[in-house]
């Protein structure tokens, strides 16, 4: 090699190496994995936690029905009343599609954590065709099940369509491209507004529907245990009143925590990890450590609250 | 739509419960407060999904009411004083709600 072959080279091959060396360091450095798999352990525990109350709610409402007529002797077990209306026990007080499509959407969002999951966990993303088909069926007829209730007696169910819509068409793109980084910003920045628009009514529904149910639910059965006691002690040995006395314990607790609004708490709280996700995808080259640290933060206060509110939410399973 | 005010009603609910574990009433008044108590409960759950036509007046008179009723109950000691109409008065709104029932639709 002459000098001026050298001369020429040299500069290129240094520009070269140093591309090499990004390149290398840029694929060897993944930034995501880590907190997008916990975004995806933890959407999926929650999401376990709340189809666990959810798919409880009639069980819950049979157990309230059954427990007042235990407690008065000159009931009978109907299942429609003296008045011709159906008893909890005669039809679910909510109605079995409906929970089954709130869960549904449920499922959903642990759908998109684990594309996310898929996203930042592997080099291969075309690989994720293969599974696209089915996804793509399950996402397609989830939002006709809201469609069809939303025709028939479910009112709210028309604010789930708009969302899951998106999110079919969000989750197609993410097929369609192979660069990780891009894919996880375009996943955040496209499916964002539609998971936070389900979680929101997800929040509202347990806000607005189930909060008071089971807060005057756990009322009723404590108040009920307690009339029944008072009514029945003079009767009672001490083995049975001390008996007595730790069912009316339990159920003292139960009502305490289902005052918390355990289930609501548990949505706000990935929604908050949700949220500090995005900025995460969003930020700047620059601003990426610090985001991504506080969504490492917004994560472990995800992990300290489920520990807490699953249990009370386990109160109010039955 | 209108709604019922179902976070009212669930007040009311709630301070039935309470009101029938408190040892100021006799047991008589704590098992009537109890059994009112239930009985709003079932028809709260039915109420938290129903909805009315706009300016129905049945709906708009029934929160009127359980607004009234609701501040009543919040004071423990009228209600002490008062617990026979009381007593008459959410009775007068378990009617009431179980009318308005009849011209509802439920989704959950």
């Amino acid at each position: 090699m002459d000098r001026t072959t050298a001369r020429f080279l040299a500069p290129r091959l240094v520009a070269l190496a140093t591309i090499l060396v990004s390149i290398s360091s840029g694929c060897a450095v993944n930034r995501y994995q880590a907190p997008v798999s916990t975004f995806r352990d933890k959407t999926h525990q929650t999401i376990g936690v709340l189809s666990d109350f959810y798919s409880s709610r009639n069980t819950y409402e049979i157990d309230a029905y059954l427990q007042t007529v235990a407690a008065d002797s000159k009931l009978e077990v109907l299942e429609t009343d003296s008045r011709g209306n159906p008893t909890p026990l005669g039809r679910p007080v909510f109605s079995p599609p409906s929970i089954k499509a709130r869960m549904d959407a449920l499922n959903l969002i642990g759908i998109y954590a684990g594309r996310l999951y898929d996203l930042a966990n592997t080099n291969a993303p075309s690989g994720f065709q293969s599974a696209a088909t089915t996804l793509g069926d399950n996402l397609g007829n989830l939002d006709k099940t809201f469609q069809k209730l939303q025709g028939t007696s479910d009112p709210t169910a028309n604010k789930y369509v708009g969302p899951i819509s998106s999110i079919i068409g969000t989750i197609g793109k993410l097929y369609l491209e192979h660069a990780r980084d891009q894919l996880i910003k375009t996943a955040v920045a496209e499916g964002a507004p539609q998971v936070d628009a389900i979680l929101s009514q997800l929040r509202d529904d347990m806000d607005n529907v189930f909060s008071k149910e089971v807060v005057s639910g756990a009322k009723e059965k404590l108040a009920t245990l307690v009339n029944v006691y008072n009514l029945d002690r003079g009767k009672l040995s001490f083995e049975q009143r001390r008996a007595r006395l730790t069912e009316i314990k339990a159920a003292a607790g139960e009502a305490s925590a289902s005052v918390g609004s355990a289930p609501a708490n548990l949505v706000s709280s990935m929604m908050d990890a949700h949220k500090a996700l995005v900025r995460a995808a969003n930020s700047s080259d620059k601003d990426k450590p610090a985001s991504l640290a506080a969504f490492n933060a917004a994560l472990e206060a995800w992990t300290t609250q489920i520990q807490t509110l699953a249990g009370q939410v386990k109160l109010l399973l039955h | 739509m209108l709604k019922v005010d179902t976070t009212t009603l669930s007040d009311i609910i709630n301070q039935c419960f309470d009101y029938s574990m408190d040892g100021r009433f006799s047991q008589l008044q704590r098992t009537a407060w109890l059994a009112d108590g239930k009985r709003l409960r079932g028809l709260l759950i039915n109420l938290l999904s129903a909805q009315f036509d706009d300016g129905n007046q049945a709906v708009l008179d029934a929160n009127d009411h359980l607004s009234d009723l609701n501040a009543k109950l919040a004071n423990s000691t009228a209600a002490l004083a008062n617990v026979a109409q009381t007593l008459s008065d959410v009775a007068t709104l378990v009617g009431n709600l179980d009318k308005l029932l009849n011209v509802a639709a439920n989704f959950l």
